[in-house]
């Protein structure tokens, strides 16, 4: 046990340096960009009319003051992580002065549903037919599905994704083609909410998951080819062990050490968003919300996105990381 | 090729043993096995098992021996019915008479051989270390393998288990360990128990102690006697190593370059060996007390896709005619038990 404990500490040193050098690194890009936040402000607000320019000095020095972009870049560095440790992100620049916390806590739940339903979907599928592609080498059917998947996966998702809007929303239109639920419809926990929620989810589920199936497919399909040929699985054959039961337990058992790592860096990865296919379908999720602050320089929210997804696909990464000895009994003992 | 191929013989009076041959378990005859391989147009065939009969009486240990790459685990794989492409049979037959139940290898239901396997047919595999699954704890294996077969309730089973595994001085405690947590000599006696556990007629053992020093290979030897004499099973034995031969096994086959050439009783092969390479095989062995460098054979086996004509040894042997080189020599009868595919044995000069 005193091996595990030391596994864990190196392990949560190794955690906490990530996302140190993550966030600064998140810091200073955002602080070098060329878009000055204050700059865009008061172009939106002297758009219309002349302005004079001593209004338009006082004007910066206020929303410098609001912003908080007061002092020299090391100030700002400091008063930044005061602010991280206690998880206030300050005010968003572009729609001040909502808080930045609200905006992402706003937007994370759907894309998070978006991306959780379509990557457990893709991983769960992917391995399936992989692994019974990798196992049943000579089933035709099997083989096909195989080369559809390699056909599609090189494919941007973007493309596949307006494949569907033109099929589902153009040619045959059944399902929305935009947003996250119908407009104007009452948020509430009933049947047609969630079914509206549902039907707007399809497109874009769809498309992630099409695009998806085939690295899974891939990557699950040469991992059991490989293992079919291990001493363990020709044995278990001698043995006139249950076909199901040789696929099962010692093939898929045994590829799924790899794909698990896999998807733990996927899911980590939700929190950045589906940035493209969340702009395709008009989705109201992390991934628009990065677009537009980044457009607006709205250096708080940029922030407040990209820490919020370092700390979770850190975050997963380390679960993963801690629950591996459960499933691979050999690294247990390291 | 020669009428005495198959020939089961009338009961020879085994060295020791009271109990007799009459009906052999396992009747091989006229076998051959191909790995054949085609890549860019370019097929590609190795004889890997070419034209081999043979059989195994109840109760006894049969020992296969020869170089690497002589075709011995191709033979037996083949014999147990674990074939995969590029591996191919062309012809002959494998034939078991499991106390009364014939089942043909090529001729049955892969649903028939799945019963069979484990309750009458166990296989120890080359590389035993390797065998178990790396994920799981040893106690499926056990349940995987052996479990439908010996019709009890699971605590019973366990039960069974545990006291086979004591027989063959393991501690039950294995059971709950993973492959990785047992030393190399422990997880070879886990594979050896769970081979034995269903008491199967007949036990396919290949290299199982190639990978242990000689004491822990002693011990797994001995282990292996035991079980054999206590469930009265039939075992083919293989190894490269005489020695192991010599100790264990009741009647021996030589092979060499995919065919048999020689076949006897242990002691007579060891006594009076009539095919030169299996007098080199054994003049290569120390003695104690002997201490001349001992001899090595000239050259190495041949390529077995594209094997010499006639008799595959000539170019090696010190004995080869133009007999040799022209044809393949037939198996034939020295004496009884004891059969021996060459030309020069048949004039009696191979001593």
């Amino acid at each position: 046990m005193r091996g595990y404990s030391v596994y864990l500490l190196s392990r949560l040193g190794q955690f906490a340096l990530v996302v140190f050098i993550g966030i600064n690194i998140s810091f200073i890009v955002t602080h070098a960009t060329p878009i000055d936040p204050v700059e865009q402000s008061i172009a939106a607000a002297t758009q219309y009319g002349s302005t004079s320019p001593e209004a338009i000095a006082m004007m910066r020095q206020s929303l410098r003051e609001l912003y908080g972009l007061e002092g020299s870049p090391w100030e700002q560095y400091l008063s930044f992580w005061r602010r991280v440790a206690v998880g206030d992100f300050g005010p968003s620049l572009s729609a001040f002065p909502t808080p930045v916390s609200v905006l992402i806590w706003r937007a994370i739940p759907w894309t998070v549903g978006l991306l959780l339903v379509s990557t457990v979907i893709t991983w769960i599928l992917g391995n399936l037919l992989g692994g019974f592609a990798g196992y049943y080498r000579r089933s035709s059917l099997l083989r096909f599905a195989g080369i559809l998947a390699m056909a599609f996966h090189p494919i941007p998702y973007y493309i596949v994704a307006f494949l569907l809007l033109i099929v589902f929303g153009y040619l045959w239109p059944v399902l929305p083609i935009s947003g996250g639920y119908m407009m104007n419809m009452e948020r509430a926990f009933n049947l047609t909410f969630i079914f509206s929620l549902l039907k707007h989810s399809a497109l874009p589920i769809s498309s992630l998951v099409l695009v998806g199936l085939g690295g899974w497919f891939m990557g699950m399909r040469s991992l059991v080819s490989n293992v079919v040929n291990e001493d363990y699985v020709t044995y278990a054959e001698l043995g006139g062990v249950k076909r199901r039961r040789i696929l099962a337990s010692y093939v898929m058992r045994n590829s799924l050490v790899p794909q698990v790592t896999g998807l733990a860096m996927s899911l980590g990865a939700i929190f950045n968003g589906a940035i493209i296919t969340e702009q395709v379908f008009g989705y109201p999720g992390v991934g628009t919300l990065l677009i537009s602050s980044v457009h607006a320089g709205d250096y708080s929210l940029v922030l407040g996105i990209t820490t919020v997804s370092i700390l979770a696909v850190s975050t997963t990464v380390l679960l993963i990381d801690l629950l591996y000895p459960l499933l691979d009994p050999r690294v247990r003992t390291v | 090729m020669a009428p005495a191929t198959a020939a089961p013989r009338a009961p020879a009076k085994e060295n020791g043993k009271a109990e007799a041959t009459i009906e052999p378990v396992l009747v091989v005859s006229g076998l051959r096995a191909y790995f054949q391989t085609s890549s860019f147009g370019v097929e590609r065939e190795v004889r890997a098992v070419d034209d081999i009969s043979f059989h195994v009486g109840a109760n006894e240990i049969y020992g296969l021996a020869g170089e690497s790459s002589s075709g011995k685990t191709t033979l037996i794989k083949t014999v147990a019915g674990a074939i995969r492409p590029p591996l191919r049979v062309l012809s002959g037959s494998v034939v078991f008479d499991f106390r009364g139940r014939r089942v043909s290898v090529y001729d049955s239901d892969p649903q028939v051989m799945d019963e069979i396997r484990w309750k009458h047919l166990s296989y120890i595999m080359q590389g035993s270390m390797n065998v178990l699954n790396p994920v799981r704890r040893v106690r499926h294996s056990f349940v995987d393998f052996a479990f439908r077969h010996i019709g009890r309730k699971m605590p019973e089973f366990m039960d069974i288990v545990r006291t086979h595994l004591q027989r063959l001085h393991l501690t039950p405690a294995v059971l709950d360990a993973y492959p990785h947590q047992l030393s190399g000599g422990m997880r070879q006696r886990v594979t050896i128990a769970l081979a034995t556990v269903c008491r199967p007629e007949f036990i396919i053992a290949d290299e199982p102690t190639t990978a242990l020093d000689v004491i822990v290979q002693n011990g797994v030897l001995a282990m292996l006697r035991d079980v054999q004499r206590e469930i009265r099973s039939s075992i083919i034995f293989v190894t490269h190593d005489m020695a192991v031969h010599a100790n264990l096994c009741d009647r021996l086959g030589i092979m060499y370059a995919g065919r048999l050439v020689e076949e006897g009783r242990t002691a007579d092969v060891f006594k009076a060996p009539k095919h030169p390479y299996t007098a080199h095989l054994i003049a290569s062995l120390p003695r104690i007390g002997y201490v001349a460098a001992r001899k090595g054979l000239e050259g190495t086996p041949p390529n077995l896709a594209d094997p010499p004509s006639g008799c595959r040894f000539h170019p090696r042997c010190p004995l080869a005619a133009d007999i040799c080189r022209r044809q393949a020599p037939p198996m034939t009868w020295s004496s009884p038990g004891h059969r021996v595919a060459c030309f020069a044995a048949a004039t009696g000069s191979a001593q």
